[in-house]
């Protein structure tokens, strides 16, 4: 579908990415500043590249080499920004209206009628996008890129600005535009929530370069994209199955690796689904002994593999049927008498637990 | 007890006239090259922008002497117009559209560049996407969201344009009913035994003239720019 090798030159910042996608929606991730924007821009035609090519469904829409170089506006490629860009001098329907007049007619792959209707957006046609709230605003742009029959359509954190109940509300008009309309998507987030929430196909990029394309799961377990992972407190994501919810008393029991789990209520999710979560590594405490009479939910038997010293502290790798990572203090370290080998218990509060969202 | 001699009606009209056109004959470009100038990086833009301003900090009079060596009837490019086309710019009143327009341009191009530079290049991005080649980008988007600095800017043009004086006596001299405008009428008048009077009237007329054009553009800003934007 979409298959890119870019170069560019720009100050001190060096983008040389590749990469080829062939699922429908893909999510970009990186941390801010690692090129996201930029390699989309690229893709839209909205900056040019000093090297390298583009191609879009087996045709190119930029290549050095062949001195290809479609102007953004005959590329297909549609856009939503962060700061959804309506323009303020038109109508809600005038703005929709924009790139749908500017595509031939036998191109158009979407009426309006339809998309105001998925979106449901038919009482706001008349304003002006000063009088929408953020959410709406959204909508009307998502709604006004579809209508340009795009045959890409990138997203650059279209919910940034958003808080977080608005994103709730947007989050599944995203959903449905993906499987009504079966449209290809790169959808950029720094949120590995948002992203899981419509693919689990991640492709995540850092200082211009692509460090990894593919499932979720395995993308995040490489080695090369660890201190990413880590900086993004995901270091210990773990894919759970949830057994039980219990509403009353406002927790989930769930189950990893033949443990059981205490975690806070996943009311989004039902007996039986499977989910990712996650722990940071500086927020599980390690005992002993399996300790009686106290608050925190969940404690892990596991066995230190091995251990790294760091700057901060001493980082653990601890085998409980999957790796957890766990940094204490080189203090509790030698307080304990830790060493490979050790038996351990990890202790973790039920609500240091964050649900990423659904797996598979 | 407020009524204007033939003289300076004819004074005023032709201030009128000839701000005017200096405002007529500099919009397209105006809005061109400070369209240029906002959005684009090129090289020399540094002494483009320089030359643009020149007029700005130059004495008038020396623009004024500036345009009568390259202009007049004697000139490198006054000689040729004249023999090609029979153009004499010169001691007349085109010549001062020139001269008033020359002084006056700078003052429209940074008006418009600036509201230009406002606008959030991201909303052209979001049109080309859309499918707007870049001219069409430029008049469905970038062209309507400038239109209060283009007013504004015309309007301070033509402010500038009325109060010209130093580079209009230079080049075109101070002939009435051909080149002298308010300013000059005025200090013809101071210059006069006996026309203190006509110079009074005329200073009257230059305030009426000018307020009217400020608070012309301060119901521009009020009204259209918020209307642009939605409000």
């Amino acid at each position: 579908m979409l298959s890119v090798d870019l170069q560019l030159q720009q100050g001190s910042f060096t983008l040389n990415s590749k990469f080829s996608l062939e699922n429908s929606v893909t999510g970009l991730f990186g941390l801010s500043g690692s090129g996201k924007s930029t390699l989309l821009s690229l893709i839209a035609g909205l900056k040019q590249p000093d090297n390298g090519w583009i191609r879009l469904n087996g045709k190119y829409l930029y290549c050095q080499s062949k001195n290809i170089k479609l102007p953004a506006n005959k590329r297909k490629v549609g856009v939503v920004f962060q700061d959804n860009q309506l323009f303020p001098h038109l109508t809600v329907m005038q703005n929709l209206a924009y790139g749908y007049n500017r595509t031939d007619n036998s191109r158009r792959r979407f009426e309006a009628a339809e998309i105001i209707d998925l979106l449901e957006i038919s009482h706001l046609l008349a304003k002006r996008p000063s009088q929408l709230s953020g959410g709406e605003k959204q909508r009307i742009a998502l709604g006004r890129a579809l209508l340009a029959s795009p045959q890409l359509l990138l997203l650059d954190e279209p919910l940034a600005s958003l808080d977080k109940g608005l994103k709730e509300q947007i989050l599944p008009f995203l959903k449905r535009v993906k499987d009504e309309l079966k449209l290809p998507m790169v959808y950029v987030s720094h949120s590995i929530e948002e992203i899981l929430h419509l693919t689990d196909h991640l492709l995540v990029i850092n200082k211009g370069e692509i460090l990894g394309c593919g499932l979720f799961y395995d993308v995040i377990k490489a080695k090369n994209v660890q201190d990413i992972v880590g900086a993004m407190g995901l270091e210990n994501t773990i894919t759970a199955n949830i057994i039980n919810n219990d509403t009353k008393l406002g927790y989930s029991i769930a189950e990893i690796k033949g443990h059981t789990l205490f975690l806070p209520l996943a009311n989004k999710l039902s007996k039986g689904d499977s989910c990712y979560i996650s722990i940071r590594s500086n927020e599980i405490a390690i005992a002993k002994h399996h300790i009686a009479h106290i608050s925190i939910q969940n404690q892990i038997k596991g066995t230190i593999i091995s251990y790294t010293k760091q700057t901060s502290g001493i980082s653990l790798n601890i085998d409980i049927g999957t790796t957890l990572i766990v940094d204490i203090t080189s203090k509790a370290f030698s307080e304990l008498e830790l060493k490979q080998g050790s038996e351990v218990y990890c202790l973790i509060k039920a609500q240091s637990f964050s649900f990423l969202g659904k797996a598979g | 007890m407020f009524e204007l001699s033939p003289e300076e009606y004819i004074a005023m009209m032709l201030s009128l006239k000839i701000s005017l056109w200096s405002v007529g004959i500099t919009l397209i470009p105006g809005v061109y090259i400070g369209w240029l100038l906002a959005r684009y990086d090129f090289i020399g833009k540094s002494l483009v922008d320089g030359i643009l301003h020149l007029p700005l900090v130059l004495p008038p009079v020396v623009t004024g002497y500036i345009l009568l060596l390259a202009l007049g009837r004697q000139g490198l490019v006054g000689k040729w117009l004249y023999q090609q086309f029979d153009i004499t710019l010169a001691f007349n009143w085109k010549g001062a559209v020139l001269a008033t327009a020359l002084m006056s341009f700078p003052l429209m191009v940074r008006s418009i560049r600036l509201s230009i530079s406002a606008i959030d290049i991201q909303l052209e991005q979001a049109a080309r996407s859309l499918g707007a080649s870049s001219i069409n980008c430029f008049f469905s988007i970038t062209l309507p969201l400038a239109i209060p600095g283009i007013i504004t800017g015309s309007i301070l043009a033509f402010a500038r344009s009325l109060g010209e004086f130093g580079a209009t006596i230079t080049f075109v001299g101070n002939i009435e009913g051909e080149t002298r405008t308010l300013p000059l009428a005025i200090y013809s008048y101071i210059q006069m035994p006996g026309g203190e009077g006509s110079a009074q009237r005329l200073l009257i007329i230059s305030v009426i003239i000018a307020l009217a054009a400020l608070l012309f553009s301060g119901f521009i800003e009020q009204r259209i720019a918020p209307w642009l934007r939605g409000k």
